[in-house]
């Protein structure tokens, strides 16, 4: 027993190096110079050495970059949470046809691939100036979270027993200030989830930013980083010092919101 | 009256609270879609401001399209071996992390890390593995080996690799959550029966996970057939036409070969063959699982 213990560890922690190398790498790469890499690949650089990171700091327009994904990021998820909230609450309270009928709307709207919407997305962009805007992308990236949105604040105000909501109507609440004051509040859960399934995805997404962010003062962090990398392709070090960096805070995120994001990962396949 | 007024003024407020969501919903996903629908009819390049309606025209090139055919070869080939290949790791990574083990929340994310990088980051720190890093250490081991991506007949394996990696950490979340959702009393039970450890995975566990492995089948499925990014930033479809992918295919024709018409064809298809296959696989896995 205490063997098979022993056993199942080794190998979980093998697996974990296997999965852990190719960072290993990439920071190894951003800590070393092209001549330290040419004389040996695997060293350990001799000493802490970050000008790598300083240089990449200044040649790439990473401060912008963030903030260009942070804002397209918030607005985005904000966007989302409220649509699918208000949505989502009026969908679960009036069992009607007509309220059900654009459930399944939304829905069915989550098969569409974004294969199929791309350039038609691009051209209404286009024609609607959305193109090089953060809100404009915002807006796109709305409507795409917003179905799965609906979908997780239906199914959890569902579960909200109505009773309150009642009591508070007979005391001549009106239906703003119900959702305002009652159900708001009970939805942190399912805003959390919400939240991180997003922001995770947006931060990350590179089509759409490839589409719509033209200007390159309007770059997001993986847009940036593709110019980036095809740029500077002979100084490697430098590349990687920039890939490190823009690992940082999404891997920042991810530690501080893990509890969140494991949360939202299952509940999101009972809802599937 | 009054009532019939105060009865209108309770639905307002709710037909409001639907108002935001279905005009964003109309915006980006309703109004491309009928519009990229009407497309695939014309002969649009994608620039011009005039358009032919040329009726089926572009669906009938299409099934005469040899490259279409390969594309969509090399994306099932794709996304069929990924899917199995990251539900069997993620099944086996969540039954070790389910076990009494040190560290089980420092491995899960571990493991999870992958998914949360940019998949333009994770494509090109695996491109210099393949061709400096993965060398450079089989070396010490005697092998010299170059990069797959580099090679037409191992570029598909090299992607499926990182796909993989980077694949694994939403399964086994979900996995994990379907484990811990297997009554304790069962597997004691079993284990008093004398069953061992695979017995109890198979007669217990297993079919106790069916609905996680429909929605991971499901979801890894859809999501690797869909695949862009990761080869977009990698071989870009090559060497030769080796990786080449449907979301590829149809980004090419759309916006760098000015067929605009025929890439909503095309995209057109690819959603049939999406809705296709999530029916098929639904109707398949859904009259497996059992009921608790």
């Amino acid at each position: 027993m205490r063997l098979t213990r022993i056993l199942t560890f080794a190998l979980v922690a093998l697996l974990a190096l296997v999965f852990l190398f190719p960072l290993y790498v990439a920071l190894l790469m951003s800590l070393k110079t092209a001549q330290q890499t040419f004389q040996s690949f695997y060293a350990l650089p001799p000493s802490l050495n970050l000008s790598n990171f300083v240089n990449a700091w200044k040649t790439s327009q990473y401060p912008t970059a963030i903030l260009n994904s942070l804002l397209v990021t918030a607005i985005s998820v904000a966007l989302i949470i409220v649509a699918s909230a208000l949505a989502g609450y009026a969908i679960a309270r009036r069992n009607k046809p007509f309220y059900n009928f654009i459930f399944v709307l939304f829905l069915s709207g989550m098969m569409v691939p974004f294969q199929v919407t791309m350039l038609p997305l691009y051209k209404l962009g286009k024609s609607l100036h959305l193109i090089n805007t953060h809100w404009g992308l915002s807006l796109i990236y709305g409507g795409m979270g917003v179905q799965m949105g609906v979908l997780f604040y239906t199914g959890f105000v569902k579960g909200i027993s109505r009773e309150i909501e009642e009591a508070a109507r007979i005391d001549g609440c009106s239906t703003p200030g119900i959702f305002a004051r009652i159900v708001l509040p009970l939805l942190k859960p399912v805003t959390a989830t919400v939240l991180v399934l997003n922001a995770l995805y947006i931060w990350n997404d590179f089509l759409l930013p490839l589409l719509y962010l033209q200007d390159k003062h309007y770059r997001t962090i993986p847009l940036q980083q593709y110019f980036f990398f095809g740029q500077y392709s002979s100084d490697l070090n430098l590349a990687f010092a920039y890939a490190v960096m823009g690992m940082l805070p999404i891997i920042a995120f991810f530690l501080f919101m893990q509890r969140f994001i494991i949360k939202g990962i299952a509940a999101g396949a009972v809802k599937g | 009256m009054a009532q019939w007024k105060r009865n209108l003024r309770g639905e307002m407020w709710y037909l409001l609270f639907l108002l935001p969501g279905i005009l964003l919903f109309v915006l980006a996903v309703l109004v491309p879609l009928v519009t990229g629908a009407r497309y695939s009819f014309t002969d649009w390049d994608g620039v011009s401001p005039k358009l032919h309606y040329t009726g089926w025209e572009n669906y009938a090139n299409a099934f005469r399209d040899s490259d279409l055919w390969d594309t969509l070869g090399n994306t099932f080939k794709f996304a069929i071996i990924v899917t199995i290949l990251v539900n069997i790791l993620s099944l086996l990574l969540a039954l070790l992390l389910d076990t009494y083990l040190k560290f089980r929340n420092g491995f899960r994310t571990i493991f999870f890390l992958p998914n949360v990088i940019s998949i333009v980051l994770s494509g090109f720190v695996w491109s210099y593995n393949y061709s400096q890093g993965f060398p450079n250490l089989l070396r010490y081991f005697g092998l010299d080996i170059t990069s797959p991506l580099g090679n037409p007949d191992y570029a598909m394996l090299g992607l499926i690799l990182v796909a993989v990696w980077q694949g694994v950490g939403s399964p086994m979340i979900i996995y994990i959550a379907g484990l811990q959702g297997v009554p304790g009393e069962l597997i004691e039970s079993a284990r008093i029966d004398g069953a061992g450890v695979f017995r109890i995975f198979q007669s217990v566990k297993l079919p106790l996970l069916a609905p996680s492995i429909t929605i991971n089948l499901l979801l890894v499925l859809t999501g690797s057939l869909k695949v862009f990014d990761l080869v977009y930033v990698t071989t870009n479809g090559g060497p030769g036409f080796a990786t080449e992918v449907i979301s590829t295919f149809i980004y090419k024709t759309s916006f760098a070969n000015y067929k605009a018409g025929y890439g909503m064809a095309l995209s057109m298809i690819f959603f049939l063959i999406l809705v296709i296959v999530t029916i098929v696989q639904l109707a398949i896995f859904r009259r497996r699982e059992v009921e608790m």
